[in-house]
């Protein structure tokens, strides 16, 4: 127990900081910022209790608004991402169930399970996160474009770096 | 109870969700100066049209107390029209206390004979010796500059026209302080002509002109007209002429005004010429 608590917050350190050090100073023309640390929600067990994870989700949030200046914005994408996960995992569940308290994992679950399942939780969180910091419906599309452009970068990083996670075992 | 307590277990995870939810819009719109507005925008365009209605009824409850209110408006603006023209009939003198440092005195008066078609014109006013009027006074209408005292009687005084091919003031643009002299050539009753501009300067049509104050006749900066035609003749000097604001067809309550210091100056001025 004591054991799986400290590995989960090594990664979720390691997640903040590479947001923070390298992911936010990605400049590519306005349209490309991936937030990964919202892998922090991906990699959490199969039966954490959902209060659990949304005060993981709050704070993991929370963190990042205080470094990046933006207060909310982040914590509510977050959350949102956090609540809608037990329904995710609920819809794309494999035929034969979660064990409990089994990693979520490509190595658990196969490739095509992680990527959907990793895409749908981070394009919740980054609809809810762009949209709240345009926060009017004006440049609409514009918005759409961020979104599916950072999205799509996003899911790659945290493909790679699950894969690397695994590999190194 | 119980059922309370169930629905509680049953949905905990949605109620955390929401009370975290709200902390995190909390955040965002008190953190967020952007955010809030937008917030704030957003509930008055649902308020606005409520609140609207609410005033349109209000107004118009209140319309019978607006109605008694502007009658008595009404009747008090009315009262002050007539007593005003009461007071225009008296000679209205004030305080010639020279220690106080007034250097002109007003005193009003009324033309009873004037002229605007010959090309010396002159004018005659009500007051005279006996109202302390003496020669080389000012004469302004309330628009602007009318002429200067040139004779006193007793009870009546003759004033130099500025509308005389005699009479000479010195004016500047208001602008930019240039002066020049104001003459009347003869020709229309609403011009006059303003010289010795040189054509550096800039100058535009519209442009106010007013009494320099260097005559010791009238004071600084009474209004004379604007300016309504600019040329550049052959000179260096700009050929302007000034719309007259004084209309000397209708002159007929003027202020004649007396320079208390003016001997001193003239008499100090006098040493160096």
């Amino acid at each position: 127990m004591i054991n799986s608590i400290l590995r989960y917050g090594l990664i979720a350190v390691v997640l903040v900081l590479l947001q923070l050090l390298v992911f936010n100073n990605i400049q590519f023309s306005g349209f490309v910022n991936p937030y990964v640390y919202i892998m922090i929600i991906l990699i959490l067990p199969a039966g954490i209790p959902s209060w659990l994870l949304l005060v993981v989700s709050f704070f993991t949030g929370l963190i990042m608004d205080l470094f990046s200046g933006s207060p909310g914005m982040h914590t509510s994408a977050t959350l949102l991402a956090g609540f809608a996960r037990p329904y995710v995992l609920r819809l794309i569940a494999p035929r034969d169930g979660y064990e409990l308290g089994s990693e979520l994992s490509i190595h658990a679950y196969g490739l095509r399970w992680y990527f959907i399942y990793t895409v749908v939780i981070v394009l919740i969180h980054h609809i809810t996160l762009f949209y709240i910091e345009v926060f009017r419906l004006a440049d609409f599309f514009r918005t759409l474009l961020r979104v599916i452009l950072s999205s799509a970068f996003t899911a790659g990083f945290i493909l790679l770096m699950e894969y690397y996670r695994k590999g190194r075992k | 109870m119980r059922n309370l307590l169930n629905f509680l277990l049953k949905y905990n995870n949605l109620i955390v969700f929401l009370i975290l939810e709200s902390i995190a819009m909390y955040l965002l719109a008190t953190g967020n100066n952007y955010h809030n507005s937008r917030m704030v925008k957003g509930m008055q365009g649902i308020t606005r049209g409520i609140s609207e209605r609410i005033d349109n009824t209000r107004t118009y409850l209140s319309l019978r107390e607006k109605n008694a209110e502007l009658a008595a408006e009404n009747s008090k603006l009315k009262n002050r029209i007539e007593r005003s023209a009461i007071s225009g009939q008296e000679a209205v003198v004030l305080v010639t206390d020279t220690i106080l440092g007034q250097q002109y005195q007003y005193t009003s008066g009324k033309v009873i004979q004037n002229s605007v078609n010959k090309q010396k014109n002159h004018f005659t006013i009500n007051r005279g010796k006996k109202d302390g009027i003496d020669v080389d006074m000012a004469v302004t209408s309330s628009e602007g500059v009318a002429g200067v005292i040139v004779g006193c009687s007793e009870n009546f005084s003759v004033a130099i026209s500025l509308l005389n091919l005699d009479f000479r003031l010195s004016a500047r643009i208001r602008s930019n302080g240039y002066f020049g002299s104001l003459t009347w050539d003869g020709r229309d009753y609403r011009e006059a002509v303003l010289n010795e501009i040189p054509q550096h300067i800039n100058v535009s049509i519209g442009d106010t002109i007013e009494s320099s104050g260097y005559s010791a006749v009238f004071p600084e900066g009474v209004l004379i007209g604007t300016v309504s035609d600019l040329k550049k003749s052959g000179s260096d000097f700009y050929n302007i002429r000034v719309k007259l604001s004084t209309d000397f067809k209708k002159l007929t309550y003027v202020s004649i005004i007396g320079n208390m210091k003016k001997a001193e100056q003239i008499e100090l001025e006098s040493r160096f010429q």
